[in-house]
C-alpha cells in the first residue's frame, strides 16, 4: 500500500492532465515530454533555490511552457495534434538531455536536490493531493459552468461557439492546465520521490498515464482509478520479485506489460462504452 | 524571372519547401542553442560534418544509420498511404530484431535470408494486429500502437531476452549481455575494409525502390492510396478497404521488422541485454519531414542519419550527442505546422497564388 501511494501520484497527475486536454478536444500524446520537462525543471529549481516547493512550481511552469508550444502549434497553426505531441516528446528527449549536460555537466543524473518533506507514513503532500485531486476535478468538470463549457468544446465546438463560448482560448487554457498537471507529475518523480533528476525519467510513465486515461474512459475518476490500479500492479510486481525468487523467472517484463495489454483488451472488447470525446483531435476553424 | 520563381516555388511544392525550410531552421536553432551555451558552434559544425562524411569510417556509420532510418521512415510512410498513423514502428522493430536474433543462431543454409524474412514476418504480425484492431474493433491506431509498443518493449526486454532467451549458462552478468550470438553466416556482409558499412543501406534502398513501385505503379498501390484518401469513397467503388488497411499495416510492420534485423545482423550480432534504439520513433520524424513520400523519406533519413553519426564527434568540443535528437525534434515541430512558413513561401513565389492543399498527413479522428 505504501508503494502504491509512491507510484500512483505521477500517473494520477499526468492522467488527469490528459483528461483535461482531451475533454476539451485536444489530443495530448506529449504528456511524456511535458513530464520530462517538469521533472528536470523541478530538480533544477529545487537545487538553485534550495526549496523543493519552488522546484515544484518550476516543474509546473515548465510543463505549462511545453504545453504552450503544443497549444500554439495545434490551435494557432492548426498542426496535426498527434504530430505536435510527438514532436514535443522528441524535443523533450533531446533538449533535457542537453540541458542536463550544460547545467550540471552530467549525462546521467543531476546532483541530489532538496526533496519534499514526508509525513510519518513516508508520504509527501503530493501523495494526498493525488488522492484528492480526482474528486475535485470531477466535481469541477461535472457540476460547474466552466466544466460544462470544457465538455462542450470537446464534444461539439461549433454548438458551443454559437452559445458564445470562445472555443480556441478555452482549449488553449485546458492544454496549459494539462501541462501544469503533467509537469507536477514529473516533479513528483524528481523532487517528490527520488530526490534528484535521472535522465531516464519519466521512463514511459507519460504513456502509461495516457493508457490510464483511455482505460478510465476519459473521466477524471476513471483515469485516477486506472492510475492507482496500474501503480498497484507495479508495486505487486516489485514485492513478488523480492519475495518469491521470481527474479529467477524474470517475469518483470510480463507484469510491466500488463497495464498496456489490459487497456488494449478493454478497448478491443469494447467493455463498457469507451469513447473519446467526439471532437477530440479535430482542429477547430472559427472562420469555416 | 518572376515566372521562374513562381514555378520553382509553385504551391504544389509547398510540402517540399516546408521540409527543407524546417530542416534548415531546426539546424540554425540548435546551433544557436549551442552558441548560447558558450560552445564554439562553428567548430562544432565542422566536427559534425567530419563525423558524418569524413572518410570511410564516418561514411559507414552514416550509411548504417541512414539504412535503418529509411526503413522505419518507410514503415510510417506506408501506413500514411492507407490513412493510418503508425506510432508502432518501435514495437514492430523490436519483434523483428528478436526474430532475426533467434533465427540467426541456426546454421541452415541461407540463414541470412531466413533471418531477414523472420524479422519481416514478426514485424508484419505486430503491425497487422493494429490494423485488425482498427478495422474490426474500431480501436484508433494511434492508441493501439502506443500500447503495442510498450507491450513489446516490456515483454522482450523485461522477460524474453532477460529470461527464456538469455544466453545459456545464465548468471546475472550473462543475461545482461542478451541472447546468444547469431552465427557469422547471418552477419550482413561488410564489403569495405576500415568501415562498418554493411549491406544494410543497399538493401534498404532496394526495398525503398520496391515500395515506391508498389505504391505508385501498381493496382494494389492505387487501392491503398484510394483507401488512405477516403475510406468510404474507396469502399463505395468496390475496394475492400478493411483488407487493404490490414495489408498496408502488415507491410508497414514488415519494414520496421527488417530495420530491426539490420541492427542485429549488421552491428549487434545478438539481441543485446540493453537495446535502446529509438529508431522506430525516429521513423515518425523521417516520414513526417519527408512528407509521407518514399524519396522524401530517403532524403530525411540521410540528413538524420548523418546528424546522428556526426553527433558522436561533437563530444570532442563538449557538445552532448543529444544535439541530434534536439535538431530532429525541432524539425518535426516546425514541419508539423506548415502554416508557419506559408507567408515566407508566398513572398518567395513573388505573387499571391492560392495556397497548396495540406501535405499528405492524415487528420486524426478517433
Amino acid at each position: 500500500m505504501n508503494l502504491v501511494l509512491d507510484f500512483a501520484p505521477p500517473l494520477v497527475f499526468a492522467a488527469l492532465g490528459g483528461v483535461l486536454s482531451e475533454r476539451a478536444g485536444v489530443v495530448n500524446i506529449g504528456l511524456e515530454g511535458m513530464m520530462r520537462f517538469g521533472a528536470f525543471a523541478a530538480a533544477a529549481g529545487a537545487i538553485f533555490s534550495g526549496s523543493p516547493w519552488v522546484g515544484l512550481g518550476c516543474g509546473a511552469l515548465a510543463g505549462a511552457a511545453a504545453a504552450a508550444v503544443h497549444a500554439l502549434l495545434s490551435l494557432k497553426f492548426r498542426a496535426d495534434q498527434v504530430v505536435s505531441g510527438i514532436a514535443l516528446n522528441l524535443v523533450a528527449l533531446g533538449l533535457v538531455t542537453y540541458l542536463l549536460q550544460v547545467v550540471f555537466g552530467s549525462s546521467g543524473v543531476s546532483p541530489p536536490c532538496p526533496a519534499l518533506p514526508r509525513d510519518r507514513f513516508g508520504h509527501s503532500a503530493l501523495a494526498y493531493a493525488a488522492l484528492l485531486a480526482p474528486f475535485l476535478f470531477h466535481a469541477w468538470l461535472a457540476w460547474t459552468p466552466q466544466g460544462l463549457r470544457v465538455r462542450a468544446v470537446g464534444e461539439h465546438p461549433r454548438a458551443a461557439a454559437t452559445l458564445g463560448v470562445r472555443v480556441l482560448p478555452l482549449r488553449a487554457l485546458c492544454v496549459l492546465g494539462s501541462g501544469v498537471l503533467a509537469g507536477v507529475g514529473g516533479a513528483t518523480l524528481s523532487v517528490g520521490l527520488l530526490g534528484q533528476f535521472d535522465t531516464r525519467m519519466p521512463a514511459g510513465q507519460g504513456f502509461m498515464a495516457l493508457a490510464a486515461m483511455v482505460f478510465g474512459k476519459w473521466t477524471p475518476l476513471g483515469a485516477a482509478a486506472a492510475a492507482f490500479l496500474f501503480a498497484a500492479g507495479d508495486a505487486l510486481q516489485r514485492q513478488l520479485s523480492f519475495s518469491l525468487h521470481a527474479a529467477d523467472l524474470r517475469l518483470e517484463g510480463v507484469f510491466l506489460a500488463l497495464p498496456y495489454a489490459l487497456t488494449l483488451l478493454v478497448l478491443a472488447l469494447g467493455i463498457g462504452r469507451s469513447r473519446a470525446p467526439a471532437a477530440d483531435g479535430v482542429p477547430y476553424d472559427p472562420e469555416a | 524571372m518572376l515566372e521562374l520563381r513562381a514555378r520553382i516555388f509553385a504551391p504544389a511544392r509547398d510540402p517540399l519547401w516546408g521540409a527543407v525550410l524546417s530542416l534548415l531552421a531546426s539546424l540554425i536553432l540548435s546551433f544557436a542553442a549551442v552558441a548560447l551555451s558558450g560552445r564554439d558552434a562553428l567548430t562544432g559544425f565542422a566536427d559534425l560534418a567530419a563525423g558524418a562524411f569524413g572518410g570511410p569510417g564516418p561514411l559507414g556509420e552514416t550509411a548504417i544509420k541512414t539504412g535503418v532510418l529509411l526503413l522505419t521512415g518507410l514503415s510510417v510512410a506506408v501506413a500514411f498511404t492507407v490513412g493510418l498513423f503508425n506510432i508502432g514502428a518501435e514495437g514492430q522493430l523490436i519483434w523483428g530484431a528478436l526474430a532475426a536474433a533467434v533465427v540467426g543462431r541456426s546454421d541452415v543454409p541461407g540463414v541470412l535470408l531466413w533471418s531477414l524474412l523472420a524479422a519481416a514476418l514478426a514485424g508484419a504480425l505486430w503491425g497487422s494486429l493494429a490494423g485488425w484492431l482498427k478495422v474490426r474493433r474500431g480501436v484508433h491506431e494511434v492508441i493501439s500502437t502506443i500500447l503495442l509498443n510498450w507491450i513489446a518493449i516490456h515483454l522482450v526486454h523485461g522477460w524474453l531476452v532477460a529470461g527464456p532467451l538469455a544466453a545459456p549458462g545464465s548468471g546475472a552478468e550473462v543475461s545482461v549481455a542478451g541472447t546468444a550470438p547469431v552465427s557469422p553466416a547471418a552477419w550482413l556482409p561488410r564489403p569495405l575494409a576500415g568501415s562498418r558499412l554493411d549491406a544494410g543501406l543497399p538493401l534498404a534502398l532496394a526495398i525503398a525502390a520496391g515500395v515506391w513501385f508498389l505504391i505508385t505503379r501498381t493496382v494494389r498501390g492505387f487501392e491503398w492510396r484510394a483507401v488512405g484518401a477516403g475510406r468510404e469513397a474507396a469502399e463505395a467503388s468496390g475496394i475492400p478497404a478493411g483488407r487493404r488497411i490490414c495489408e498496408g499495416m502488415a507491410l508497414s510492420g514488415a519494414l520496421a521488422g527488417i530495420a530491426g534485423a539490420l541492427l542485429i545482423l549488421g552491428t549487434e550480432h545478438r539481441y543485446p541485454g540493453v537495446f535502446r534504439t529509438g529508431y522506430g520513433f525516429d521513423g515518425i520524424a523521417v516520414a513526417l519531414v519527408g512528407g509521407g513520400t518514399v524519396w522524401g523519406s530517403a532524403l530525411a533519413a540521410l540528413v538524420f542519419g548523418a546528424l546522428r553519426a556526426g553527433a558522436t564527434r561533437l563530444q570532442l568540443v563538449g557538445i552532448h550527442p543529444s544535439f541530434a535528437e534536439l535538431t530532429q525534434g525541432l524539425a518535426v515541430l516546425l514541419v508539423a505546422a506548415p502554416r508557419i512558413f506559408q507567408p515566407l513561401l508566398v513572398r518567395l513565389r513573388g505573387r499571391a497564388l492560392p495556397p497548396a492543399s495540406a501535405p499528405p498527413i492524415p487528420t486524426v479522428q478517433p
